[in-house]
């Protein structure tokens, strides 16, 4: 059954529709990929799921229930955590207080929020460290943002999304930036992934999206031009044109 | 013990022996005021130039009370803080939706309005000549009339208030809130009504300030309309920002520079403000922590000047 489900979804900015009758089903359990040229309305779409941007028209449905308009604040709780395709953290904190707010927002309980001290909650530490050992960065918990690089930081966006300890992650670019060494080991890292989670994954770099996907939508000005296997997808000749064209342009 | 609580205490032992004792209370009470701005301003990013509001509001609610009722001083001080925290309440609930300029703005100009209502309800408030006559009642046949008794009050409830901001900074509150100033669109994603958490902020600030300012009333007597004016709302932001909004007690280091040297200074020069101005100005170019930054820079550059004298000598 799908997890993850868009009804004619549509974002207009004016004369421009960014996302266009958008309908897309996500299974449970898969790493389903987005890709399309730059400005094919992707992370548009991502904003529309998580609630940053109300939709013009459509719907969106979380295990069969109708989640549309619901606030962006509430929409981690519902399961949904996103990372984002430029590097959206917390600058003056260190790596561990990043993850701890996204964990500490999942809390089962805000019992003593305004008085006890931050470090009195248990699972939510222990789930901030986690999600810095999933991407490799426990070892630097206490360093401050600034001083990792820039791929480092990518990793710390995405741990960021993991500590909401989400059922679906939704992944905007997350090599967007990488030399090659390190989009090897975020590939790596991907596969580690799938299966604990449903993952959506918009991503540009075409040898990632055919090694780790289970199925693959492609967008174009909006629209879903296509849908299918990676290797469908591949051999697909619309999104031949649509990828050549968005390369070239 | 910490270092910083430690030069505190002393301060307060200290203080009235250098300065006349109003001076000494008007430190702590201010510092007070001061701990409930930083709230916003330091860890929440946000410049509330509206504060006097919610310190004038309970000083003239708890002070009208004082004096035509005679209540207790707790109660007195309950009041104020009830006063405090739902004028920060409705102040807060009308600007937090907005950000940058317009919130600054909005808090001002709030702050403007409830001046004009004091202003202009001379029956309650007596207007431009102040609400004076406010007593200070005896609390157990102690005599708060008398300077130090309440000077050792107003110096034990600043060091409570200083715990319980302590304890409220450092709790998953003071961290949604810098998380919120570090970067408000991540926060909401996460998670946070961060609309509801600002709120909370304003609300908590307000209720300090309100004890500030029920404190203050009764420090001098009388609420002068200038407890609710922007003059009070511009000192505290001023007091506050030379300490440095970077730490907790920067506040406290801001309304000890700032009181006593409006104090010191004001007498011997009556363009003082100047001074103050220049003092801004530098904190402004040079140290955006405010003295706690430059201390600790201060000691950093003795620090290495110790090992590097250690090494050549
Ligand atoms: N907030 C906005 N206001 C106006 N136009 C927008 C806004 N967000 C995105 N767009 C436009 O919508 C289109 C899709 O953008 P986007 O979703 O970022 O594409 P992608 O992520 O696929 O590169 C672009 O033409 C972009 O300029
Ligand atoms: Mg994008």
């Amino acid at each position: 059954m799908a997890i993850l489900e868009t009804d004619r979804l549509t974002k207009s900015f004016g004369a421009l529709a960014a996302v266009s009758g958008v309908s897309l089903a996500i299974e449970a359990g898969t790493l389903h990929s987005i890709i399309g040229p730059n400005g094919a309305g992707k992370t548009t779409f991502f904003n529309l799921l998580t609630g940053a941007l109300a939709p013009t028209s459509g719907t969106i449905a979380l295990d069969g229930r109708d989640i549309t308009g619901t606030p962006a604040h509430r929409v981690p709780h519902l399961g949904l955590a996103r990372s984002f395709q430029r590097t959206n953290v917390f600058p003056a904190f260190s790596l561990f207080d990043n993850v701890w707010v996204a964990a500490f927002a999942r809390a089962p309980s805000r019992k003593g929020i305004a008085w006890r001290s931050a470090d009195r909650y248990p699972e939510a530490r222990e789930r901030a460290l986690a999600a810095l050992a999933d991407v490799g960065l426990a070892g630097k918990a206490d360093r401050p943002v600034r001083e990792i690089s820039h791929g480092e930081q990518r990793q710390l966006e995405l741990a960021i999304a993991l500590a909401a300890s989400p059922r679906v992650l939704l992944l905007d670019e997350p090599a967007a930036g990488l030399a090659p060494e390190e989009t090897k080991k975020l590939v790596a890292l991907m596969r580690g992934l799938k299966g604990r989670y449903t993952i959506v994954l918009i991503e540009h770099k075409m040898d990632i999206i055919m090694s780790v996907s289970d199925r693959v939508s492609v967008m174009h000005f909006g629209s879903l031009i296509a849908e299918g296997t990676p290797a469908e997808i591949q051999k697909n000749a619309e999104v031949r044109r649509a990828y050549l064209g968005g390369v070239a342009a | 013990m910490s270092r910083a609580l430690i030069a505190i205490l002393a301060a307060i032992v200290v203080l009235p022996l250098v300065v006349r004792p109003a001076i000494a209370s008007e430190i702590w009470i201010f510092a007070i005021f001061g701990l409930g701005l930083n709230l916003l301003l330091g860890y929440t990013g946000l410049l509330s130039f509206g504060q006097s509001t919610f310190f004038g509001s309970a000083a003239y609610v708890a002070g009208w009370l004082l004096k035509h009722y005679a209540i207790n001083v707790f109660l007195a001080l309950g009041i104020g803080v009830a006063v405090g925290a739902a004028s920060a309440a409705l102040v807060g609930y009308l600007c937090v939706q907005r950000s940058g300029l317009y919130f600054i703005m909005l808090t001002f100009a709030l702050n403007q309005l409830f001046y004009f209502i004091a202003y202009q309800w001379t029956g309650v408030t007596g207007g431009e000549d102040g609400m004076p006559g406010i007593p200070r009642p005896d609390f157990l046949g102690i005599d708060f009339g008398e300077p130090l008794p309440y000077y050792a009050f107003v110096s034990a409830l600043f060091l409570l208030s200083l715990w319980i901001m302590k304890r409220i900074v450092e709790s998953p509150l003071g961290k949604i809130l810098q998380a919120i100033r570090e970067n408000e669109v991540r926060a909401e994603a996460l998670g946070y009504d961060t609309a509801r958490f600002k709120l909370a902020a304003f609300v908590i600030g307000g209720a300090f300030s309100g004890l500030a300012g029920v404190l203050y009333a009764m420090l001098f007597g009388i609420v002068p309309l200038e407890a609710i004016g922007f003059v009070t709302s511009g000192n505290v932001v001023f007091a506050t920002l030379i300490g440095g909004s970077g730490s907790l007690y920067g506040p406290v280091i801001g309304s000890f520079v700032f009181i006593w040297l409006s104090e010191s200074v004001s007498t011997l020069w009556a363009r003082w403000p100047l001074l103050l101005g220049v003092a801004f100005v530098i904190v402004v170019l040079f140290f955006r922590g405010g003295v706690v930054e430059a201390w600790a820079r201060f000691s950093a550059w003795r620090e290495r000047k110790w090992r590097s004298s250690r090494q050549t000598g």
